[in-house]
């Protein structure tokens, strides 16, 4: 064993003297990060919508898998004038305001159905959950794509552009 | 003393990593969706841990911690869980446990599933590990769970249960070649993965195993060279209300040749998952497995039909997982080497199933998960299973959870059935074993760069296997159910992402036994039942991207001498692997395992086992 504890001396020293590289790659969380606040480009809300002292309010309801990444993703980011801000919820309570919801955890099923009637465009991931919210994440060929439900975006009263819906991998028009 | 070392060396390590920096991304924010939908990522493993819904006890192991381990086979890669103690038996057989009981013949309380298929065999109660060998570059996952697997999984999920999936054909379209060779061991694998237009995708894989024979501490030398291949193919297909998968694999073996000994196996397994609407999906699985292995003129084959359904349905404040399923075996034991028989030497066994489990919130971060499973088999009447659990979401990545669940090991055919007169005789009184199990723990994230969990047990079995002379003094011996006890223990584990490159891993289990046999009772056999475990076990890692290009990972484990005779002394030992990648197609490694010794005992196993050996391996992978 006292080999085995040199060589963990060697690691941290080496570690210690070791640059600090950058990362080659990307997660794909990083990637979800960064689309969640493009997509409020191509969707356009009910003008009843939106009334939230002129910023877009994105919600995390249940686990939050991005962290900081999240407030990385929608720093200097605009749409129609309007910045974002991050909301972190445990469940539907509270989350009238949201413009856009990424629902995650165990009771993904519950909170989606607690949003079903708002003006909000829920997000999923195929990783975590087998419910799907208007925008289901899914990685295909290595790259994070999506599907979209446009029916589903409807009864939110919500309209999606086709250029969002032409990088989807499947579009449910009901 | 050995346990300080560890603890000493990693002390300092992880007080440093509360000084480092938050994660490193490169700035995406200024891509457009097009390009961001063109961004190749990599895949689920940076990914929290997506953890089973139930508050349980789970260990995660990632794609990228097998790709970084210089694990080359199936139970090697399940070192990686603190909570399983795994003993290698010779060149190809492990003996693998949760919360004790471990050996090849106690070793019957850990249910293991590939992708929905469990690889329990009911002959023996076992895992027959050998005789799988998934190609580990197409694991997603393997969630291993320590405790009652509840309700949700399969029978026998006692202490414990393994769930391996393997990535969607989806996420491995391309080629990739793997060899590694050294002087213990050769492996090859090559996978080939294609997209069958929108957004279907099949993938074809091969691998192949050479592995030498190892040395004896003992007068019993057992020829283990161990040669075996495997090959299959997984589709995904479907679109979002309806996915369908189909997978199957092909697996041949040689060892002791001069013996003629070899083994075979093959499954198929079809899925289909159902969305209905936003809240509720269902689920209809079927697979047939078979194998057949000959070793030392003794044949046994076993041939599984599976079926499940399940239904999941997400309403108000309640989240419920409901499904029934039914599994029929049909085996065959015929021994040319000595008088042990199965009578009869063929049968077919049914197992019935039925469960349901509702998850409540009674208020809000509480939740309230009750659940009961019924099940018959052919050899005992209905078995209730319940399970009451209760969590608590403390704050956004905190949970605190207690359980208390029962669960049953199902006596299999060898319990039931063999028998060797006049001095085995038949053991048709032998009943299932009973746990009934307490659990609490907590899981979380007390910093960003921390994830912590702590999990406590305390086991109450009754109905243990006993083996007793028939009438107290005198052959025939038969199996009887005489003896009782409690196990506890604790198990700890973190993880650390001290920098972007550079995550460090700790854990350690502790367990305690005491059994004692009901009065006027006898067992011959303590070992076949209780198996031989460590008190405890530390297993630690460290897993560097020293530069984009070049990886460091090592891993050290230090477990205590086994608590049963044949005397096996504690070790401590370690592995390497240092790796290099090209150009994200070309990646070259050398790798070890058990640096510290050229040879250590993991296991007494009186007629099997042999001393797991230093290897010393190199290796490329290859991507296009």
């Amino acid at each position: 064993m006292r080999r085995a504890a040199l060589s963990f001396a060697a690691a941290v020293a080496a570690a210690w003297l070791a640059p600090a590289p950058a990362r080659a790659d990307v997660s794909d969380l990083a990637v979800k990060a960064a689309f969640l606040p493009k997509f409020a480009r191509y969707v356009t809300w009910p003008a009843s919508a939106l009334a939230h002292n002129g910023q877009m309010v994105l919600c995390v309801i249940g686990d939050d898998p991005f962290g900081t990444m999240l407030n990385q993703s929608v720093t200097g980011q605009q749409v129609d004038g309007r910045g974002f801000v991050i909301r972190r919820l445990s469940s539907a309570a509270g989350a009238s305001d949201c413009a856009i919801a990424f629902v995650d955890g165990p009771r993904t099923g519950e909170v989606l159905a607690a949003l079903r009637h708002n003006p909000v465009l829920t997000v999923t991931d195929s990783r975590s959950s087998a419910q799907h919210g208007i925008i289901h994440f899914a990685i295909v060929g290595g790259r994070v794509r999506f599907y979209i439900d446009e029916a589903q975006a409807q009864a939110h009263g919500l309209v999606i552009s086709s250029r969002l819906l032409a990088l989807a991998i499947g579009v449910n028009q009901g | 003393m050995r346990t300080a070392v560890s603890a000493v060396a990693l002390g300092p390590v992880l007080l440093w990593a509360s000084v480092a920096h938050a994660d490193e991304q490169p700035d995406l924010s200024n891509l457009s969706i097009e390009q961001l939908a063109q961004i190749k990522v990599t895949s689920v493993s940076k990914q929290p841990q997506p953890l089973s819904e139930a508050p349980a006890a789970v260990y995660v192991i990632t794609a990228q911690d097998i790709d970084h381990s210089g694990a080359t086979s199936l139970p090697e890669a399940l070192r990686l869980a603190p909570n399983l103690n795994v003993q290698q038996v010779d060149a190809s057989q492990y003996a693998i446990a949760a919360r004790g009981f471990n050996g090849l013949q106690a070793g019957n309380k850990l249910l293991v599933l590939i992708d929905g298929r469990s690889i329990y065999t009911p002959l023996a109660d076992n895992v027959v590990w050998q005789l799988h060998q998934p190609m580990l570059e197409d694991i997603q996952q393997i969630e291993v769970i320590s405790g009652p697997g509840g309700t949700l999984y399969g029978p026998n999920a006692v202490n414990g249960v393994v769930n391996i999936t393997t990535k969607s054909a989806q996420d491995t379209i391309g080629a990739l070649v793997r060899g590694t060779a050294g002087p213990e061991e050769r492996t090859a694998a090559a996978r080939y993965g294609f997209s069958l237009g929108g957004s279907a995708a099949m993938r074809v894989y091969a691998d192949w195993d050479d592995r030498d024979g190892l040395p004896t501490a003992t007068a019993n030398l057992i020829d283990d060279h161990f040669r075996s291949w495997q090959a299959g193919f997984r589709s995904d297909f479907g679109g979002e209300s309806d996915k369908f998968t189909v997978q199957g694999d092909l697996f041949h073996a040689t060892d002791q040749e001069s013996r003629g000994d070899r083994s075979n196996a093959r499954n198929i397994l079809a899925r289909w998952t159902h969305a209905l609407g936003s809240s509720a999906s269902f689920q209809l699985q079927s697979y047939y497995d078979w194998y057949s292995s000959d070793v030392t003129l003794v044949r046994q084959s076993l041939a599984t039909i599976d079926n499940e359904a399940q239904l999941n349905l997400a309403t108000g404040s309640n989240q419920i997982v409901a499904g029934a399923g039914v599994r029929t075996t049909n085996d065959l034991f015929i021994n040319n080497l000595n008088a042990f028989e199965l009578d009869p030497e063929k049968r077919r066994l049914w197992v019935y199933n039925v469960f349901a489990q509702d998850r409540l919130e009674v208020a809000p971060r509480l939740s309230l998960i009750g659940g009961v499973k019924l099940e018959r088999s052919s050899f005992v009447g209905w078995q209730v299973l319940p399970n009451v659990r209760l969590s608590y979401q403390a704050s956004g990545n905190d949970l605190v959870w207690a359980a208390v669940s029962k669960a049953v090991r199902t006596p299999s055919r060898i319990d039931r059935q063999l028998q060797f007169l006049p001095l085995l005789a038949p053991s048709t009184d032998f009943e299932a074993e009973q746990l009934t199990a307490l659990e609490a723990g907590y899981r979380g994230q007390p910093a960003r760069w921390l994830s912590l969990s702590v999990n406590l047990f305390y086991n109450f079995y009754n109905d243990l296997r006993t083996t007793e002379f028939l009438d107290g003094q005198t052959i025939p011996i038969e199996l009887l159910n005489g003896r009782k006890g409690r196990t506890y223990g604790i198990e700890a584990w973190g993880k650390a992402q001290v920098t972007p490159w550079w995550q460090l891993s700790l854990g350690v289990t502790t367990l305690h036994k005491n059994f004692h046999l009901l009065d006027d009772r006898m067992d011959l056999q303590p070992r076949n039942s209780l198996g031989a475990d460590p008190r405890w076990q530390v297993v630690g890692s460290s897993d560097m991207e020293l530069t984009p290009r070049l990886s460091l990972t090592i891993d050290a484990r230090d477990v205590a001498p086994l608590d049963l005779p044949p005397a096996v002394p504690g070790y401590a030992d370690a592995g390497a692997r240092l790796a290099y990648d090209f150009n994200d197609r070309v990646e070259l490694f050398v790798a070890g395992r058990n640096l510290v010794h050229r040879t250590h005992a993991e296991n007494g196993d009186p007629g099997a086992a042999q001393l797991s050996k230093r290897s010393i391996y190199a290796g490329t992978r290859l991507r296009f």
